[in-house]
């Protein structure tokens, strides 16, 4: 800002360069602090490499609930270039909702007899919760951010936000601050042992529906005719609606989809910490938004692969850098500033990019 | 006459495609020089060079005889660099004079802390900046619009708007990117004289990019062209003119031989 | 009456149901008691007649019998433009016989609210009656709030002892609302007449025109109630008998917030200054005549008025959304806490024992812990700011949202330093000349009167200092960065040091706030400082008007305030503060007090017209200029690589 030539061509050719150079060097500096901290103190405490095989499990559990919320963050994001500030909570809706259809079914005996009569109730749990979750996600689709959508980007950020604590809270309000507990039916509650590595039942469960609902969505949006409006509508909202495709029925199920996932990963979550309440969607949606940009958000691969990495970071990093576990949360957001500063595209960002230039 | 500007062998590639190729330029001081080329030829890449927006990838850019590759652009604006786009870029929400006041930012000294006290040399300063910001506004004939919502403004009064924003930061090039581009004849016809005058009165050197023909062959002094990242041709308007490669590249090569044997027959 | 009229009253009905059930739900019947039917009541009859309103002044669905299917469907708010555009039935209904149409369609909604309210309260009592307890589900459903609903007494559900005749009573009650609404509506455009008038008093109060008299009277306004104030305050005055506290408390709030609008009313110049001399000293005379209660709240109140004040630097005047502006406030507050209370951490006391400094408490005082606060404040604005100053918009909430998140758990979680979630207890209050306020001022000032006043002080400087910044070239070149951030680069604004200066000086501000409400909370932990003290700091500027100082204190005063005064329904503060915000979003985007510069003007047609063409005017002279040779598509090439 100064008018000297002299001091403004020093500054120059310092400027931008210098500032890039920095941030390298402090990405550099962070690595190899990480891998110092690994080796001297995490490797040091000298685990079983069945303790370590059985983070990475519990890791691969999370990323695959974190990649099914993180999923519908992608697709809202992909379209309407918004974040869903509220997609936690409509995961959280799914849960508590989850938990009354389990109430409900164990009240029936059903959870006590023959397996498939417990497969069969614990899917249409599974379903009531995916199908409350859609409710909320269209509702506040047609309430909270449609009337917004050619308002400024803040614009909607903040209604999100509004709509996020409106949530939380009336759920509170409804059904208590007292959290509420699922109880596992005996068919899912054992697990099993593979030597020193103990699998839970839950945890094969939903990593293995994670995938199966990830893969029916990948078949949507790849072979089906509405994922073709969907991926018209995300490359341009005008030409697509010229073209004839119906932007706001796009919009609206694309809202569907990515809360009928959450739903699922709601019920999921619910059954594997056995507890549910009104805040407890919060942080894991925090935590999926993480996954979302660590993949490149809008991308849909992206955020699958994202989460899982999320997870399995999140649950051997405490004990690989010697840390508490208390400081997982401090891990994942580090992580995502980290990556938002170094990469803004996210790991899986060209990918997007390719496609669109 | 000496060089204000040199471009010498500037090379911007994007992904694979090289979008400015070796280009050499030279601009004479106090001189009114086109830059012309089919669209996609290279013509804002080259102004985005000069204004640091894009790095190149090779080549040299001197303004007075001192690099301007590397820096940032509000340290190219200050050392006497200002430009207008293309695509009309104003302040939107900012009334036409604080757009010319934003424009004279780094011209101006006040520190902040005399900012909140308002001191006697800062309150000078801004009374000073408001003075001379109407003064360009007035100069390029948009007097009586000061407190127009710049959004707010006639497209054609928009353009006139950008080369005073330019202006407020007293360069000595001035950039202008299809400053006639979307105006009615009148409309031409001021801008026209408008580029004459900041040559005359103001004493500054401009540069630019105009799809126009009638307004590059009339004001212009010399002409270059670029094609597909290459300068094609240089010189004055008449020599430009009567260029074959110039005509190829505008009007396909066919086109040119038939030019060609026109001009043979006659 | 038409048949899709009539689908439209039942859908209208079941909005209002669904509606009345959740305030149901979140138990509002028990909190009111007896009124609870005709207050639900009365809140339909108020949804039917904004319903009929609107309807009447747009063209419904059911009417045009065509889906809104662009993707531009705009909000119902603009009703100027579309009341033109295209008739509706139910409106043509409305102006030719103004009769029976909207009150037949407002008896068909009620009744369909009335019938489904009476059936669900109906299952309750019966649930309760059976000695079927809903409440470890519903939280809220326990038999007070249901007997509140069907206006008996709970020992009268626990005996099964509901009759049908309530049934029917709630359906005609709602029925009746809803043929109130139609009245109101349908009475010759009564409705219509009146909302007219809101709408002239809302240009009114924003000051474009208003006879002088009106305009002196609404100026007292503020003044009579300040009196009014005072005249409460002395020995032996009570208003309305009782729960004198909260009644003086809401009139200092509704004495400031109009203190505001007075100041908008004021014609610029002397009469303005006059209101304003007058407007500052009623105000810091409050300190001095409210309660101890009422002066904390209204020591909260300005505390995040400074907060506000700041973080509009960040988001209002530079355009960076920040959810993560309670690090600064944290900053500042814990600052304080180190440097005053007893409880010390061995690092804080090896740092200061290597300057040269006695580690025992209280280490500083208030006023030299002031610019240690700010300055530790403003290095931790730097320092945060610094990596994030590449990212844009959404990107960079998030962001600064995880910073928020992680300052919080290192508080919570570093207990050596911290003291963990025990917090620290015992930070020394402000000194006055090294005495304590009540002693210099012979009790006239409590201690909770002294933070109110540090508050005002702090926030008019804080307030004086933002407004100035932003008259400057600085609040110019903020200004610029929010508009085009890379246009502003190539006009001269150095963007790294703009950034930068934007979130130090709001972090200081925020430092300035943390350590007031250190000392005015005395003890401090690390919940105090969530993530929803940034969202109440965002929310207040938005409620009250990005870019606009008043507007701040105006947001403070009602999300701060207000929710202080209505104790008794502080459960319900969040979430109506949350659905306000998503209203506010939807109906007024620029807050109750937009700062005149940021608000959008909406251009003329023509204007608009011509502001437009350019995308399509550009193309024109390259096309006829250089014939065939211009692909349209190639100038992407060159536009954006």
């Amino acid at each position: 800002m100064t008018s000297s030539p002299v001091k403004a061509q020093a500054a120059g050719t310092d400027g931008r360069a210098a500032l890039k150079q920095f941030t390298r060097a402090l990405g550099v500096a962070i690595v190899l602090l990480v891998i110092w901290r690994v080796t001297t103190v995490g490797l040091a405490e000298g685990y079983p490499v069945s303790f370590w095989i059985s983070q990475a499990l519990n890791g691969l559990v999370l990323g695959g609930v974190y990649a099914l919320v993180a999923l519908g963050y992608t697709l809202v994001y992909g379209i309407l270039f918004m974040i869903n500030f509220a997609h936690g909570e409509v995961m959280m809706i799914g849960g508590i909702t989850g938990f009354f259809a389990l109430q409900f079914a164990q009240a029936r005996g059903w959870m006590e007899g023959p397996w498939p009569v417990v497969v069969v109730a614990l899917l249409l749990i599974m379903f009531v919760g995916m199908a409350a979750s859609v409710v909320i996600g269209v509702t506040l689709e047609r309430l909270a951010y449609r009337p917004l959508r050619q308002a400024p980007r803040l614009v909607p950020l903040i209604s999100a936000i509004g709509a996020s604590l409106f949530l939380q809270y009336s759920v509170l309000l409804i059904f208590g601050v007292s959290p509420h507990s699922y109880r596992k039916p005996a068919l899912i509650s054992g697990g099993l042992r593979l030597g020193d590595v103990f699998i839970p039942y839950t945890g094969a469960i939903i990593f293995v529906t994670s995938i199966l609902l990830m893969l029916a969505l990948f078949f949507i949006i790849q072979r089906t005719k509405l994922g073709r409006a969907m991926r018209a509508v995300a490359e341009d909202r005008s030409t697509a609606s010229l073209m004839g495709v119906d932007v706001n029925a796009v919009i609206v199920v694309t809202f569907m989809l990515g809360s009928a996932l959450a739903g699922a990963a709601g019920v999921m979550l619910g059954f594997h910490n056995t507890v549910v309440k009104f805040n407890s969607g919060f942080i894991p949606g925090l935590k999926a938004f993480t996954a979302a940009v660590l993949g490149g958000i809008g991308n849909i691969p992206g955020a699958m692969f994202g989460a899982l990495i999320l997870g399995l970071i999140e649950a051997i990093g405490p004990s690989a850098l010697g840390i508490p576990t208390e400081y997982k949360d401090v891990i994942a957001f580090t992580l995502l500033v980290l990556i938002l500063i170094f990469r803004p595209t996210g790991l899986f960002g060209e990918v997007l990019s390719e496609k669109k230039a | 006459m000496t060089a204000l500007l040199s471009i010498q062998q500037v090379t911007k590639v994007f992904g694979g495609l090289t979008a400015v190729d070796s280009v050499d330029l030279d601009i004479a001081e106090r001189s009114i020089t086109s830059l012309i080329g089919p669209n996609g030829a290279g013509k804002t890449t080259l102004f985005n060079c000069m204004t640091g927006l894009h790095r190149p990838e090779g080549g040299e850019i001197l303004f007075s005889g001192r690099s301007l590759i590397g820096l940032r652009p509000d340290e190219i604006i200050d050392r006497g660099v200002a430009r207008t786009y293309q695509n009309i870029r104003l302040f939107g929400r900012m009334t036409a004079l604080e757009n010319v006041l934003v424009g004279q930012h780094l011209r101006l000294q006040a520190s902040h802390w005399s900012a909140v006290l308002r001191t006697s040399r800062q309150q000078a300063e801004e009374r000073a900046a408001r003075e001379f910001g109407r003064e360009l506004l007035d100069f390029v004939g948009l007097s009586g619009r000061e407190e127009v919502v710049s959004t707010n403004l006639p497209y054609g009064d928009q353009r006139l708007l950008e080369v005073a924003r330019a202006l407020g930061s007293r360069p000595s090039l001035l950039l202008l990117d299809e400053p006639a581009a979307g105006m009615n004849p009148s409309e031409t016809d001021s801008m026209m004289d408008l580029v004459h005058r900041l040559r005359d009165e103001k004493g500054i050197t401009v540069f630019l990019i105009e799809h126009d023909m009638k307004v590059v062959m009339s004001i212009s002094e010399s002409v270059a062209v670029l094609d597909y990242g290459e300068k094609i041709a240089e010189g004055t308007p008449e020599e430009v003119r009567s260029n074959a490669r110039v005509i190829e590249a505008y009007l396909g090569p066919e086109v040119a031989v038939q030019e060609a044997a026109v001009k043979a027959v006659h | 009456m038409p048949l899709e009229t009539a689908t439209g009253a039942v859908r209208t009905g079941l909005i209002a149901f669904a509606f009345l059930s959740y305030l149901i739900l979140i138990g509002i019947p028990g909190r009111i008691g007896g009124p609870a039917l005709p207050v639900l009541a009365l809140i339909a009859a108020l949804f039917f007649w904004l319903k009929l309103r609107r309807e009447s002044n747009e063209p419904s669905r059911e009417a045009t019998g065509q889906r809104q299917d662009s993707f531009d469907d705009k909000p119902g708010w603009e009703i100027g433009p579309r009341a033109a555009s295209k008739g509706s039935r139910l409106r043509d209904l409305l102006h030719t016989h103004s009769g029976t149409a909207p009150i037949l369609y407002g008896l068909l909604a009620g009744l369909t609210t009335g019938l489904l309210i009476a059936i669900v309260s109906g299952i309750f009592a019966a649930a309760m009656g059976n000695g079927i307890a809903i409440q470890p589900v519903l939280d809220k459903i326990v038999p007070l709030n249901v007997a509140a609903l069907i206006g008996v007494s709970p020992g009268q559900i626990a005996q099964s002892d509901v009759s049908f005749i309530r049934f029917i009573f709630q359906v005609l009650l709602f029925a009746g609302a809803g043929v109130l609404a139609g009245l109101t509506a349908a009475g010759g455009g009564y409705g219509l007449k009146q909302a007219a008038f809101l709408d002239r008093l809302t240009t009114h109060l924003s000051g474009a025109t208003l006879t002088s008299a009106g305009r002196f009277a609404g100026m007292a306004l503020p003044f009579v109630l300040l009196a009014y104030i005072a005249w409460l305050g002395l020995p032996g005055v009570t208003a309305f008998g009782t729960n004198e506290g909260t009644v003086r408390l809401l009139l200092t709030l509704i004495a400031t917030g109009s203190g505001l609008f007075t100041l908008r009313l004021s014609r610029p110049g002397r009469e303005q200054m006059a209101v304003a001399v007058l407007l500052g000293l009623g105000v810091f005379s409050m300190p001095f005549i409210l309660d101890q209660f009422q002066n904390s709240v209204m020591g909260l109140v300005f505390i995040f008025v400074m907060m506000g004040l700041g973080l509009n630097i960040v988001v209002g005047y530079a355009g960076l959304l920040d959810l993560g502006y309670v690090a600064f406030f944290a900053i500042g507050a814990y600052t304080y806490a180190f440097l005053s209370a007893p409880f010390s951490s061995p690092y804080i006391s090896g740092l200061l024992i290597l300057l040269g400094i006695s580690p025992e408490s209280p280490l500083l005082g208030y006023w030299m812990a002031l610019p240690v606060a700010m300055l530790t404040a403003a290095v931790g604005g730097i320092l945060l700011g610094i990596p994030v100053l590449r990212l844009r918009g959404d990107y960079l909430a998030i962001v600064t949202l995880g910073f928020g998140e992680i300052i919080r758990l290192f508080m919570l979680n570093l207990g050596e330093l911290t003291n963990g979630p025990r917090g620290i207890l015992e930070i020394s209050q402000p000194a006055l000349f090294g005495h304590t306020p009540v002693d210099v001022t012979f009790g006239l000032l409590s201690s909770q009167g002294w933070i109110f006043l540090l508050a005002l002080v702090s926030s008019a400087l804080v307030a004086f200092v933002a407004t100035r910044l932003n008259e400057s070239r600085l609040g110019r070149a903020w200004f610029a960065m929010q508009e085009d951030e890379d246009v502003a680069e190539a006009t001269g604004v150095h963007l790294v040091r703009t950034k930068l200066l934007a979130f130090a000086i709001g972090a200081t501000f925020a430092g300035m706030a943390g350590q007031l409400y250190a000392a005015r909370q005395i003890n401090i932990f690390p919940e105090n400082f969530s993530l929803f003290v940034s969202i109440d700091a965002l929310a207040l500027i938005i409620v009250g008007g990005i870019g606009s100082p008043a507007g701040i204190v105006l947001g403070a005063l009602a999300l701060k305030g207000l929710p202080e005064v209505l104790r008794g329904v502080d459960e319900y503060r969040i979430v109506t503060f949350a659905a306000l915000l998503v209203i506010m979003m939807i109906v007024r985007p620029d807050g109750i007090l937009p700062s005149a510069r940021r608000r959008i003007q909406s251009p003329d047609p023509e204007e608009a017209g011509a502001a437009g063409e350019p995308e399509l005017r550009e193309e024109d002279p390259g096309l006829r200029e250089n014939g065939e040779a211009l692909a349209k598509g190639a100038g992407v090439r060159e536009e954006d690589p």
